[in-house]
């Protein structure tokens, strides 16, 4: 379980300026839950994301794992970057590696490990492949299979899916979904996409900017699992009234943070 | 492999062997300037490479080079290391950057061999002055493109290690290095031609040894043959050393898209 409370954090900006990037934020992740955060740009979902990571510090509020403060990064957390990073002069083997060579996981056992990963996410003829030689999908099914090669209960997607073409990111939609009903994981999943959100989530957070706060949290009741028959579900009722719901939303705070109605 | 990859590694032999060309046309060139200018500072080819056969065949010059030759690779393999050591440390600590960078700069730009003197007044005529000058020589430039290499590692990827709870070691061997070996190996390409430059200065001006003894003395002669063969023996050890070094860069940096690094 994640718990968040009371989080605020401000960074400081290049001209010295204070940037409130999130302010009083509670929010409660249940074990083996699929949580998406949806939100205009810049409302503060990679710092949140990133607070969870033990990436960086913040000013008021905690963070508990399964009941324990978080102070920097731990085993049972991963993450998932919207740029890959990957290790451009590795091979996609070495890469998966990454991470259990990084807590000390022995050669033959994490090469084992790897290899499993690699044939989950559908690269296991592109082993010794370099990224650069791989299309933007097979990085990030690199990326995802480094971040769950470590075996997390906790997994921390920024925007993953934000930098692959359309039909690429309908793929990895699927295979997410499949890999998360099989394997149980707890999962913070960031979004710009509406859709994606629906698609994905147990519960929608709908953030809002300046400061960055949680303005809503949407349950999402379709059924699972959705990874089969992921087309009839998007032309459910309830899906189409969930996406609609959330663009209403988007579509107020994008307006409240236009020029011509601020003198209202 | 794929299609392109295989068209670009067939292309160069249908192209023009632009090297060896262009040093067959130096070579017609100084020949016929050496015949038409006749001056005895400037002899044609011919006579410069019967001068070199000479001193080949009489055996004088292999004392002189091999003891140039360890005089290069000691000072090399100290600018190397340090280079390497302070690269890092500026490139990692703002503190120590600051610190060390006005004296890296100033020593990098000041002409090396004006220090000559003091390493001859503490080390005396020895070898332990000229490997110092190779230094003073090849140093300062592997610290500074090492730094920024240092600096320039993408923090996404440091931050990806980090979220694996990499340690500061890790992250630097792992991340760092691999990242920065590129840039790094560029300031080692030009650190090596530079020491070549140090070795023959460091011999003419403090001890006069190895080549540098052979140019000095055949200088004092007024033998022009002898001070250009001894320098197409310098070329060669400079062009022997850089291919040594990217023979090393390719093997470190092969990863490098292709496309990025020119043709
Ligand atoms: N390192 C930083 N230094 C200063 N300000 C920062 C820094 N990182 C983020 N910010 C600011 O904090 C706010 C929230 O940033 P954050 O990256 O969390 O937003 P986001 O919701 O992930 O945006 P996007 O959807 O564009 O990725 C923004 O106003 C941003 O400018
Ligand atoms: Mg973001």
């Amino acid at each position: 379980m994640i718990e968040v409370r009371g989080l605020g954090k401000s960074y400081i900006g290049q001209d010295g300026g204070v940037v409130q990037a999130l302010q009083d934020v509670d929010l409660t992740v249940a074990d083996n839950e699929f949580l998406t955060v949806l939100g205009p740009s810049g409302c503060g979902k990679t710092t949140l994301l990133k607070a969870i990571a033990g990436l960086i510090p913040w000013n008021e509020g905690d963070i508990f794992i399964d009941g324990s403060p978080v102070r920097g990064p731990g085993p049972e957390r991963s993450m998932v970057f919207q740029n890959f990073a990957l290790l451009p002069w590795a091979t996609v083997l070495e890469n998966v590696a990454f991470g259990l060579q990084m807590r000390g996981v022995g050669k033959t056992e994490r090469i084992e490990r790897a290899r499993a990963l690699i044939e989950t996410v559908g690269l296991g003829e592109f082993e010794t492949k370099r990224p650069g030689e791989l299309s933007g999908g097979m990085q990030q099914r690199v990326g995802i299979a480094r971040a769950l090669a470590v075996q997390p209960s906790v997994l921390l997607m920024d925007e993953p899916f934000g930098a692959v073409d359309e039909q690429t990111r309908r793929l990895l939609q699927e295979e997410l979904l499949s890999i998360w009903e099989e394997h149980r994981l707890t999962v913070v999943f960031i979004t710009h996409s509406m859709e994606e959100a629906v698609l994905l989530g147990d519960r929608v957070v709908l953030m809002s900017a300046r400061p960055g706060r949680i303005s809503e949290i949407v349950p999402v009741p379709l059924t699972r699992p959705r990874s089969s028959d992921v087309g009839a579900l998007e032309r459910s009722g309830k899906y189409v009234e969930i996406t609609a719901y959330l663009w209403d939303r988007l579509r107020d705070m994008h307006e409240e943070r236009r020029p011509a109605k601020a003198g209202r | 492999m794929s299609a392109p990859a295989a068209a670009r590694r067939r292309l160069p032999r249908r192209r023009v062997p632009a090297g060896p060309i262009s040093l067959l046309a130096g070579a017609i060139v100084w020949e016929l300037i050496g015949h038409l200018a006749g001056a005895s500072f400037f002899p044609p080819l011919s006579t410069v490479i019967g001068r070199l056969a000479g001193m080949v065949t009489s055996g004088e010059i292999f004392a002189s080079l091999a003891d140039s030759l360890l005089n290069l690779v000691l000072g090399f393999a100290v600018s190397l290391a340090g280079g390497l050591l302070v690269g890092v440390a500026m490139g990692r600590f703002r503190k120590v950057e600051a610190a060390l960078g006005v004296y890296v700069y100033a020593l990098l730009t000041a002409p090396s061999l004006v220090f000559a003197p003091i390493f001859f007044s503490l080390l005396g005529e020895g070898r332990g002055s000229i490997v110092a000058v190779v230094v003073m020589y090849a140093m300062f430039v592997m610290i500074i493109n090492t730094a920024s290499a240092i600096q320039s590692v993408p923090g996404h990827l440091v931050e990806m290690a980090r979220s694996y709870g990499a340690s500061e070691t890790q992250i630097l061997l792992r991340v760092m290095l691999p990242a920065a070996a590129p840039m790094i190996m560029a300031g080692v390409r030009l650190g090596v031609g530079r020491a070549v430059t140090g070795m023959i200065n460091g011999e003419m001006f403090i001890a006069v040894v190895g080549l540098g003894r052979i140019v000095t003395q055949a200088g004092g002669r007024f033998d022009g043959a002898g001070v250009l063969a001894i320098l197409l023996v310098i070329i060669a050890v400079a062009l022997g050393a850089v291919a040594l070094v990217q023979a090393v860069d390719r093997k470190i940096t092969g990863w490098v898209p292709q496309t990025s690094r020119g043709h």
